[in-house]
């Protein structure tokens, strides 16, 4: 937790303090990062745009030359286009609501998993079974919905309680066999994804058509003034629970403790073996929750789908500040990340860039990103 | 400094307000001049879709229209590919040419598209759905069929043959395994000893089912105890083939296929596999693209278009015709860009 140590000359001037506190832990920094890259996108796509139709342009004045049409009326064809429209154009779409709304609904997956990873990290543990998880989550949603007798409503809670089973279960075979939680849950990750392949006998189940398909569907023009889609909504309601949970509760401060220095908090009467297990199982309900709004977008329980999430989810963690070493980490940093994450994503391809362009991209973001923190982590003390 | 940062957020604020409250006015866009057309494949490394992606380029150019060519970021996962076909209808595409990776998953992404008046056209796989211009598509059952009395021929009609299925939820992999099953039970003396065994979307994965499929089968003298395999498509083909080369018993057995690719063909050749059914994806980009440009422009267009396949064999590979489909000159499309 060294980003609440001040040193002397700050306490001097604690206005200067309190505004660096705000700098580092309110996520400034990051809103700032996240807009930068946005913005990029929105230049870059103009940008494209007017030079395409440039070349249009030229590639159609060259052609009409060779047909020997006079230059006056080659340029009022009625088939040029003014470049820098389209490119106003193509900037606008990508700060149209319409694209926040897309932003806003890939990245709810991400986010929501993501909540339960920044407790795991800060506690300075990781869980990579919560791909497999999401996939468990859509199979027995999909599943139950099959049975006669489920509601769309018990089927989803079941669902997340399955999957907080599961985290549960993880929380416990760290705790008791003192294994280190990467081996407990990359074996977690194998077993839960065989389970998820197993219920559904390897293949997708297609589910009949209920109001949980429309948690992040994107809105029609009568559901405008819930702004954004409510698969969304829950997501933000959730993080403003858990920022708090984090901030406020004796077990938020519990976790940092743990994830700063896990012999110190026992010896200061931390019941470790307990937080931690409740941490788990809180990563495994939220990843269940991810689950249920993969599900609301596939329509179907797929276990393979969210492969390798796990891995997104941990970038979201780490660009938004969280320490693999424990005791550091937001929620709103982590939310921040995983739309840093969406809009690269969403800008490449709405650029139409081929994919390995964007996966390099991506990568050195995160890099980049990571190794900042650390240079503004070095500086204060 | 502190202020500059502050003057910078809001200005983009200010930018980002003003531009959502002009998306009122922009929403009856000018339909554009020149048509940009998405074409979505289910993924880029195959050398199945880079023999689409040369068709689609061939009909741009023909068409004089412009096309981007964007696939999932995951091969294979339903998911990234919704990702794609939403991205594409916030860029206002004119049209999107899409491979579905599932026959549900991708509906409502679709009906979003057509509800923003993007039309789309389904090619290689289907879509449970009536909202889209056209299909194009080869008749999988049918090609699943062909390979199904190839394959009975060869072994005149009697014998024990195994199939290892690629994966779940792929309409067109599915339709050619129950082509298959379906052809070769009019076959009475043959018998099917295995058919619910997965490939998975990668040749690795393929191989490893492979070998876990074959093991049991083996007799004591090094030989297999069936006759005949049939694989559905390319990944599972090469998959099989490299454990089959891996345990000698490449061309001790019956093998036939689907697609094509550099080390099948090869394998043909050497008479390690006894015949490959082919689609034609070049062709099927180029119509899938075609039907859409046609559609804009306000012509009619047919609900189903079929884009054939056909058995290539060691007989007949150096036939024009057949060399074509096995190897697809998709280079000469996808350099000159």
């Amino acid at each position: 937790m060294n980003t609440d140590q001040l040193s002397p000359r700050d306490l001097t001037n604690q206005k200067a303090a309190i505004f660096r506190n705000l700098l580092t832990q309110s996520g400034f920094k990051l809103l700032m990062a996240l807009l930068c890259i946005y913005f990029f996108f929105v230049f870059a796509l103009g940008l494209q745009q007017v030079v395409k139709t440039k070349q249009a342009n030229q590639e159609l004045l060259s052609k009409l030359e060779e047909e020997d049409i006079p230059e006056r009326e080659r340029l009022q064809d009625s088939r040029l286009e003014d470049p820098w429209h389209k490119g106003l154009q193509a900037s606008q779409r990508f700060v149209s609501s319409r694209n926040l709304e897309t932003i806003a609904r890939q990245t709810t997956i991400v986010g929501m998993a993501a909540l339960g990873m920044t407790l795991v990290i800060i506690s300075a543990g990781i869980d990579l079974s919560v791909g497999s998880i999401v996939a468990l989550g859509t199979v027995v949603i999909a599943w139950l919905l099959n049975k006669n007798g489920f509601s769309p409503l018990l089927a989803a809670i079941l669902a997340v309680a399955a999957c907080g089973t599961c985290g549960f279960i993880s929380g416990i075979l760290i705790t008791n066999l003192r294994v280190v939680p990467f081996i407990v849950t990359l074996g977690m990750m194998l077993f839960i994804r065989g389970a998820a392949k197993g219920l559904s006998n390897e293949q997708k189940i297609d589910a009949p058509d209920t109001w949980l398909n429309e948690l992040l569907a994107s809105l029609g023009q009568d559901q405008k003034w819930m702004l954004i889609p409510s698969g969304v909504w829950i997501l933000i309601i959730m993080a403003v629970m858990v920022a708090v949970l984090l901030r406020y509760t004796r077990l938020g401060r519990h976790i940092f403790a743990i994830g700063s220095n896990e012999q110190t908090a026992r010896l200061c009467g931390v019941a470790v073996v307990r937080v931690k297990v409740i941490i788990y199982s809180l990563c495994g309900v939220f990843a269940g929750l991810a689950g249920l709004m993969q599900f609301s977008r596939l329509t179907v329980g797929d276990p393979t789908v969210a492969i390798g999430l796990e891995l997104d989810v941990i970038a979201a963690v780490v660009i938004g500040g969280g320490s693999l070493a424990g005791g550091e980490g937001s929620i709103l940093g982590s939310l921040i990340g995983a739309l840093i994450l969406t809009v690269i994503a969403s800008g490449c391809s709405q650029m139409g860039l081929p994919n390995w362009v964007q996966e390099i991209i991506t990568g050195a973001i995160i890099i980049v990103a990571v190794a900042l923190d650390r240079l503004r982590h070095r500086r204060p003390t | 400094m502190r202020k500059l940062f502050v003057i910078f957020a809001y200005s983009l604020l200010l930018i980002c307000l003003s531009s959502c409250g002009q998306q009122q006015g922009e929403s009856d866009e000018d339909t554009p001049k020149r048509l940009t057309i998405a074409v979505i494949p289910k993924g880029t490394t195959h050398v199945f879709w880079k023999s689409v992606h040369a068709g689609a380029v061939k009909a741009a150019q023909e068409l004089n229209v412009e096309i981007i060519w964007k696939g999932p970021l995951k091969e294979d996962d339903r998911e990234s590919q919704i990702k794609v076909v939403e991205d594409l209808i916030t860029s206002r595409v004119s049209g999107i040419v899409l491979a579905p990776l599932d026959d549900t998953a991708l509906r409502p992404v679709v009906n979003d598209a057509v509800q923003n008046n993007i039309p789309v056209v389904i090619i290689d796989s289907g879509l449970k759905s009536d909202k889209q211009i056209s299909f194009v598509a080869t008749d999988n059952y049918e090609g699943g069929r062909k390979a199904g009395h190839h394959l009975a021929q060869l072994l005149d009609g009697k014998g024990k043959v195994v199939m290892l299925r690629y994966q779940e939820g792929s309409a067109s992999t599915m339709n050619r395994e129950q082509g298959f099953l379906d052809s070769v039970k009019e076959y009475p003396d043959i018998e099917v000893v295995s058919s619910n065994q997965y490939g998975g979307a990668t040749t690795e994965s393929a191989y490893t089912a492979s070998e876990n499929l074959l093991g049991p089968l083996r007799t004591s003298e090094g030989r297999l105890s069936v006759d005949g395999i049939f694989c559905p498509n390319e990944s599972t083909v090469f998959g099989m083939l490299r454990a089959l080369q891996d345990s000698g018993l490449a061309g001790k057995v019956t093998y036939v296929g689907f697609d094509s690719s550099e080390m099948l063909v090869k394998a043909v050749r050497n008479g390690e596999i006894h015949g490959l059914v082919l689609q034609d994806p070049i062709i099927m980009g180029y119509l899938g693209v075609k039907t859409m440009v046609h559609h804009l422009r306000g012509e009619q267009v047919e609900k189903r278009i079929d884009t054939g396949s056909k058995v290539a064999t060691p007989e007949n590979m150096d036939d024009p015709v057949i060399k074509d489909l096995l190897e697809p000159d998709y280079q000469k499309w996808l350099k000159e860009k």
